[in-house]
């Protein structure tokens, strides 16, 4: 009988920032426990108190180059309920411009350099080519439909945000720049190039799923509550309500941003940099919530586009909804881009877009705020007080990857179980499980802003008497 | 060409703004440039041996500390890419604070964990390694970073900007007469005039050119994140004095309510959290 043992695979790759997975197995070579966790960390939380609210949203953009402009907005807005500022329409437009242009700039990343490599080549395949560089040498076709979709969001952020990463334009009050007429039609040819790209990178994709369906479904399907912004049932990505559902797809909570952390508490491991954040009602652990692309799935019943909306359609009726299998996560994603894809010719359509006014005057005051988007990752939520001298008092941020931090290690530990059997590691098996932490997409960035570091992951299976704390019952 | 694309701590921006450099970035790629070794985007876990290794992020644990000397073990050129690499960045604001404290507070990290150990402060790459090329900026545009990979491949020397961001920016220096200075947020800004003499603390005076100055022109003020030019790279302290008679001569405000508003508490270690570079840098390495 061989004794207990443990594996540990670092630095997990292909997602963002920096991080590991600990596997332990017992006497009989079986699953006993599995840890996702982030090893940097950063301290933004600490060192931005005491700082002028006017430089604030800009310096907050820095806790992730991939999501900065969700950041932005979040905190502008957060900023902007607290001096009771009512922007303008155009500015509104503009900024749901800017969010769509993100979520176009961040899924084509994880779409093709990230996932695709998982799903392109078989799943033994050589680890030193299972990557988007070598996708690019055998298809340079693909590699150009990656730019092409990349260059659209970078360009929107670029002409609206005035830089691709760490936009600048978006102020308290609206924006400091209106949309000129002949940007607005640069973007308006390039999205509608793009979105043949989009749709051929649907039908790609379901292709490719299709073909590993049956391989995958089983890689970790823990139930859970999911969150997201909805309008009437209906997919959105910006000033809007939040619905929460149970695990059976009952509406449990429908609140305004405001509200936020009415429903949200937050814990911490001495294992990993990266926080946890769960529903106060039910609870630790009942209370786990999923956000991101399936979440909006199952929180949403229809979206207000043509294609995605019948796209969102067969997804529920091939695969229930509420659904909870994580790889569908790599689908769901498709659906997102194809929505933002619609959504970024239809707001580019209208001349109104255009308007000069795009900014209107802010009264500084203290207070407390909460600014509420949906970032590609998920809801993105961010709070602050400030003096009346307009400086930082307090701040918390509820950030994607935190919510779906639970999900994450219990997906994993699922997955674990599912493919390790009486201490045999079959070949891909490691690949496996990172696909199930990619399908989340998640920003360690994000999720490790607080003290100081790097989003490194580790993925680790302890054994029975490994000191690290056991992190929920299932 | 083996490449090997590194990142330690830090927001992840400057790889993102790499691929955004859209049909340059797919010229790059499908020359003699084949990555072999990225965490973000392949699978290989071992650092190999590369001629070129880029890094982004700056130094805040001990595994940033081993990984970085690894990979310069291991590469013929090194490149830092962004402010983190080259001088700390923003995370470095963080070094205000004893970070270990507010861990163990928030985190309870009193019991030993598989964490890995923090540094007491965070670094820019130079303190621990010799680095041949810094492209400074946060993030270094997406055209600057190509341009200076294309040289690289190439085997040649890249170009260099020594001078200033007003160089790059077509507004026009005014004097003015001004009673007090301004937030970014307060007032609208004239699309023709210098932004420093419409009274916003704009420090294009004293951060190298090469950015194409994308935020003066965008209307906010450049927070100097491509650090400062070869002229004051040694005289870092001068520059707090420089800014100071710019913006005197370009407002009509007194110096010393210039002084009094730029040196007030915490507003200084975010105005000038770009400009800190590193004195030990030689100057030639910078892009």
């Amino acid at each position: 009988m061989s004794d207990k043992r443990e594996l540990t695979f670092s630095p997990t790759t292909r997602i963002e920032g920096n991080g590991k997975v600990t596997i332990t197995l017992d006497g009989a070579g079986n699953v006993s426990d599995a840890y996702f966790y982030a090893t940097e960390i950063r301290g933004f939380d600490y060192f931005l108190r005491g700082m002028d609210a006017d430089r604030l949203p800009f310096i907050i953009s820095r806790i992730c180059g991939v999501c900065s402009t969700a950041h932005v907005i979040a905190s502008v807005e957060a900023i902007e309920s607290i001096y009771r500022t009512e922007i303008t329409e155009t500015a509104r437009k503009l900024r749901e411009l800017l969010l769509m242009g993100q979520v176009i700039s961040n899924h084509s990343l994880v779409i093709y350099f990230l996932t695709l490599p998982d799903f392109y080549f078989p799943l033994d395949e050589d680890a030193s080519k299972r990557n988007i560089f070598q996708i690019m040498r055998e298809r340079p076709d693909i590699a150009r439909k990656a730019i092409t979709l990349r260059s659209l969001g970078a360009t929107i952020l670029d002409l609206i945000g005035k830089r691709e990463v760490h936009i600048l334009s978006v102020i308290p009050g609206g924006l400091i720049n209106p949309l000129l007429e002949k940007d607005r039609e640069v973007l308006l040819q390039k999205a509608q190039s793009a979105w043949e790209v989009a749709k051929d990178a649907l039908a790609f994709g379901k292709e490719l799923f299709d073909k590993n369906w049956s391989d995958f479904k089983k890689a970790g399907d823990c139930k859970t509550y999911y969150m997201a912004l909805t309008k009437n049932g209906g997919l959105e990505f910006y000033n809007s309500k939040i619905h929460i559902i149970d695990p059976d797809g009952n509406i449990v909570s429908e609140f305004s941003a405001q509200d936020y952390m009415k429903f949200l508490e937050e814990k911490s491991y001495a294992w990993t940099f990266a926080k946890f954040a769960y529903l106060k009602s039910p609870g630790w652990p009942t209370g786990i919530v999923q956000v991101g692309s399936t979440a909006r799935m199952n929180v949403n019943q229809r979206a207000k586009t043509e294609v995605a909306d019948r796209e969102m359609k067969e997804f529920k009726r091939k695969f229930g909804s509420p659904t909870h299998a994580t790889l569908l996560f790599d689908y769901a994603r498709l659906i997102d881009l194809i929505y933002a894809c619609e959504r970024v010719q239809e707001l580019l359509g209208d001349k109104d877009l255009v308007r000069t006014d795009t900014r209107v005057k802010v009264e500084p005051k203290g207070g407390r705020g909460v600014g509420v988007v949906e970032a590609p990752r998920g809801t993105l939520a961010h709070e602050y007080v400030l003096t009346d001298e307009g400086r930082l008092e307090q701040m918390k941020l509820v950030i994607p990857t935190q919510m779906n931090n639970v999900a994450i290690n219990l997906n994993v530990k699922d997955a674990a179980t599912e493919f390790i059997h009486n201490g045999e590691i079959k070949p891909g098996l490691l690949n496996k499980i990172e696909m199930v932490i990619r399908a989340y997409d998640p920003c360690i960035k994000c999720a490790t802003r607080e003290a100081d570091g790097n989003g490194r992951i580790q993925l680790e299976i302890r054994d029975s008497r490994g000191q690290i704390a056991k992190m929920v019952q299932t | 060409m083996k490449v090997s694309i590194v990142s330690l701590t830090c927001c992840a921006g400057c790889v993102s703004s790499f691929l955004n450099a859209g049909e340059a970035l797919l010229e790059i790629l499908s020359g003699n440039f084949e990555v072999v070794y990225s965490p973000t985007f392949a699978d290989l876990k071992e650092v190999p041996s590369v001629d070129l290794a880029i890094i982004e992020g700056g130094v805040g644990t001990k595994d940033d500390e081993n990984l970085i000397r690894e990979v310069r073990a291991k590469s013929k050129i090194l490149v830092a890419l962004g402010i983190c690499a080259t001088h700390g960045g923003i995370t470095s604001l963080g070094n205000m604070f004893a970070l270990r404290e507010l861990l163990e507070k928030e985190y309870s990290l009193v019991e030993k964990t598989q964490l890995p150990e923090l540094e007491d402060l965070m670094y820019p790459i130079s303190n621990f390694v010799d680095v041949d090329y810094y492209i400074p900026g946060c993030p270094p545009m997406p055209f600057l970073i190509v341009h200076t990979l294309k040289s690289l491949v190439g085997g040649k020397e890249p170009p260099r900007n020594q001078s200033v961001v007003c160089t790059e920016c077509h507004r026009k220096i005014i004097p003015a007469k001004l009673d007090r200075l301004y937030g970014v947020y307060e007032k609208e800004s004239d699309p023709t005039l210098c932004l420093v003499s419409q009274g916003f603390v704009c420090l294009g005076s004293l951060t190298r050119d090469g950015c194409g100055a994308p935020c003066p022109r965008a209307g906010f003020t450049c927070f100097g994140c491509r650090g400062p030019p070869d002229s004051m790279m040694y005289r870092v302290r001068d520059m707090y004095g420089f800014l100071i008679k710019v913006i005197a001569y370009r407002t009509g405000i007194p110096s010393e309510t210039v002084k009094a508003e730029l040196y007030r508490n915490p507003f200084i270690f975010h105005t000038f959290i770009f400009s800190k570079f590193q004195r030990s840098i030689a100057r030639e390495k910078v892009i």
